[in-house]
């Protein structure tokens, strides 16, 4: 009899085990979507260079860049932001186009800066891709390529009389991506 | 590739959640053959005991110590994303971790030297694995948030710690009797490791800050390894990169056929008074060299980026290269990722096991004196108490350090047929971690089942830990003397 009472009593501890129910299928629901930035481009030009140039183009350069048209990067990319931060300590306003360009070479879309001799503020702007009031976003899954087109339109004989005169542009870029 | 994901599961989900490996129902109970293998110093008074095969010892221990499957599971109507985050993310850091051992005892069997009876011999073989994950804390928020808006952040790669292991283990161990109070055991083993993954000695981080000319800057710094064996063979198989079949191939590994170790396990039963009793073991002394079907990885060096430069004048003398495919292979080459085959050595995770037991009560047969001379030989072993209780000790070497648990035990003994054994473990997975074993003797046939952490069964979804152990033996007492 006492061994029948032990396993009964073995059993209804079994039997007393429970589980509440779980809704597994909610992993559907989660979301992983982390914000990513880094820096794009940075290009420097002391106001020698500006002078020495032969006409108001002084620079212009292609760049190649990946980064946005990377299938991961492409696939996932939600939205974002790129910041262009300009810095003109020359004594020549200066105007710089920077374009977006597919792998054909074709513009996508642009960005135009006017910048007024020194000493002048930083100027920064920032400009969001894929959200409802941004530009579309097809345009940096697409991108293959920025070309930085910089003319003077000022004098190429004049020198700032700021230390270390130069003309400065830096971007980075912040961005969603939905990784799940 | 669709088969080679749900494997990968199987191996880091499917076989268990838990590493701790603290056996604390088993261990010291002298009616088991089984407890030989916690410490081969047991006392035993068995003549021989056979194991049925597959079915001699089942153990499973599964659980968490950050989180339960109720927290994020649970059918509550929170918002599942909310739940990660303030469970998950923000809930749980470097140290909790995910693990699980499991071990199949696949046959195992002793017998007692007729010539020289204080020696007992025991032997077997079992299948074990073991899988530990530490909450990548960093990594984790890097994933689900990302390095915006986290200037002078160092995201830990460290946090990265990882091991597992499935592996076949012959062992052959012998107990025994020093003298009435002494009784020593050793056991050897050697294994045959099927699989193996083994990340646990990362470090480095990844850095976001204002950088010196660019906007931002980052930078990663990185001396990260995965060592792995036995897995690239069976990917290959399922990515029909290579003939064969998983069954095949796991079954050569297992016999024999893939990396090899060799163990010790010692262990040893004293009596400091009739009463009180102390007993200790260490288990695993050993290793595993893995030099079959090794697969490693690595990440190491040093890369800081700000982006594509064009730096004039000195920029014009560059202006056809490709500034992009120049920042990706500086950066490639400042931290290369790299593959090999090198053969590695793991060692494996030590057990210690100590206790002091204190018996009392009638003896289970009533008329003999508790200290009586029976026993294996004319005078060793005693008669059990009906009750004992007392204290022990299970360490065990981790990734991030020895991990130590603390039981209270009681054990009961109800004739010669039965004895129930309550344990109450104080660990970092639990404070209320009561436990409940059973061991039936019905003739030649022993029984035992054993559970733990009891009130986690209320809803195991919200237990952080559970383990179980069942097994069926068929064994012989005393006789053969």
């Amino acid at each position: 009899m006492k061994k029948f009472h032990y396993g009964l009593f073995f059993i209804c501890l079994a039997v007393a085990s429970c589980v509440e129910q779980q809704n597994f299928d909610q992993f559907d629901d989660l979301e992983i979507i982390p914000t990513v930035e880094a820096s794009i481009l940075y290009v420097e030009s002391p106001e020698s260079v500006i002078n020495d140039a032969s006409g108001a183009v002084w620079y212009i350069q292609t760049f190649n860049f990946d980064a946005f048209n990377e299938q991961f990067f492409a696939d996932n990319v939600l939205d974002g932001v790129i910041t262009y931060e300009l810095e003109n300590t020359t004594s020549k306003p200066l105007e710089i186009l920077f374009e977006y360009l597919d792998d054909g070479g074709n513009i996508l879309d642009s960005e135009f800066f006017s910048l007024d001799p020194a000493p002048t503020a930083v100027l920064r702007r920032e400009t969001a891709y894929g959200t409802p009031t941004g530009r579309n976003l097809d345009i940096i899954r697409n991108t293959s390529g920025v070309r930085v087109n910089a003319s003077n339109l000022g004098d190429t004989t004049s020198i700032s009389i700021l230390p270390d005169p130069m003309v400065i542009f830096r971007s980075s870029g912040k961005f969603r991506l939905r990784l799940k | 590739m669709k088969l080679w994901k749900p494997l990968l599961t199987v191996i880091f989900l499917g076989s268990g959640f838990l590493y701790a490996q603290n056996r604390e129902l088993l261990y010291d109970c002298t009616e088991i053959p089984q407890a030989l293998l916690l410490n081969p110093g047991m006392e035993t008074s068995f003549t021989w005991y056979a194991g049925i095969p597959l079915a001699s010892g089942i153990y499973a221990q599964a659980g968490s110590s950050g989180i339960t499957v109720n927290d994020l599971f649970a059918n509550d109507g929170v918002d599942f994303n909310q739940k990660v985050r303030t469970r998950a993310l923000n809930g749980m850091t470097k140290r909790d971790e995910f693990g699980a051992t499991v071990q199949i005892d696949i046959f195992n069997g002793g017998f007692r030297s007729r010539s020289n009876p204080e020696l007992f011999y025991s032997f077997g073989v079992y299948f074990e694995t073991n899988t530990i994950l530490y909450w990548p804390e960093d990594l984790a928020y890097l994933a689900f948030e990302g390095n915006a808006d986290q200037l002078g952040r160092r995201f830990d790669l460290g946090h990265l710690k990882t091991r597992g292991e499935g592996l076949t283990v012959f062992h052959f161990g012998i107990n025994k009797v020093i003298d009435r109070n002494l009784t020593v055991g050793a056991r050897v083993k050697v294994y045959s490791g099927i699989y193996d993954f083994h990340s646990s000695t990362n470090s480095g981080y990844f850095l976001t800050e204002e950088g010196q000319n660019n906007l931002l800057s980052n930078t990663l710094v990185a001396d990260m390894q995965l060592r792995t064996s036995g897995i690239e063979g069976i990917r290959a198989i399922l990515d029909d990169e290579a003939s064969g079949t998983v069954g095949g191939v796991l079954t050569k590994r297992a016999l024999l056929g893939g990396d090899l170790g060799l163990g010790v396990d010692l262990g040893f039963t004293y009596h400091l008074d009739p009463q009180t009793v102390i007993t200790g073991s260490l288990l695993d002394l050993g290793f595993v060299y893995h030099s079959g079907d090794v697969k490693g990885y690595s990440l190491q060096g040093r890369a800081t980026t700000e982006g594509v430069e064009a730096i004039l004048p000195d920029a014009f003398d560059d202006a056809n290269s490709d500034f992009w495919q120049d920042l990706v292979d500086e950066i490639e080459a400042q931290l290369p990722f790299e593959d090999n085959n090198t053969s590695y050595l793991t060692f494996r995770p030590t057990q210690l096991y100590g206790s002091i037991r204190y018996n009392f009560g009638e003896p289970v047969n009533e008329d003999m004196d508790c200290d009586c001379d029976i026993g294996v030989t004319d005078a060793d072993v005693r008669t059990p108490f009906r009750n004992a209780t007392g204290l022990q000790l299970h360490a065990v070497n981790r990734p991030r350090g020895p991990q130590a648990a603390l039981t209270a035990f009681y054990l009961r003994r109800f004739g010669n047929f039965l004895s129930l054994k309550g344990t109450y473990t104080v660990d970092k997975f639990s404070m209320s971690n009561l436990g409940l074993g059973m061991n039936l003797q019905a003739g030649p046939v022993n029984f035992y089942v054993l559970a733990n952490n009891l009130l986690g069964y209320r809803n195991l979804a919200d237990s952080r830990y559970a383990s179980f152990q069942i097994g069926l033996n068929i064994l012989s007492w005393g006789a053969n003397r």
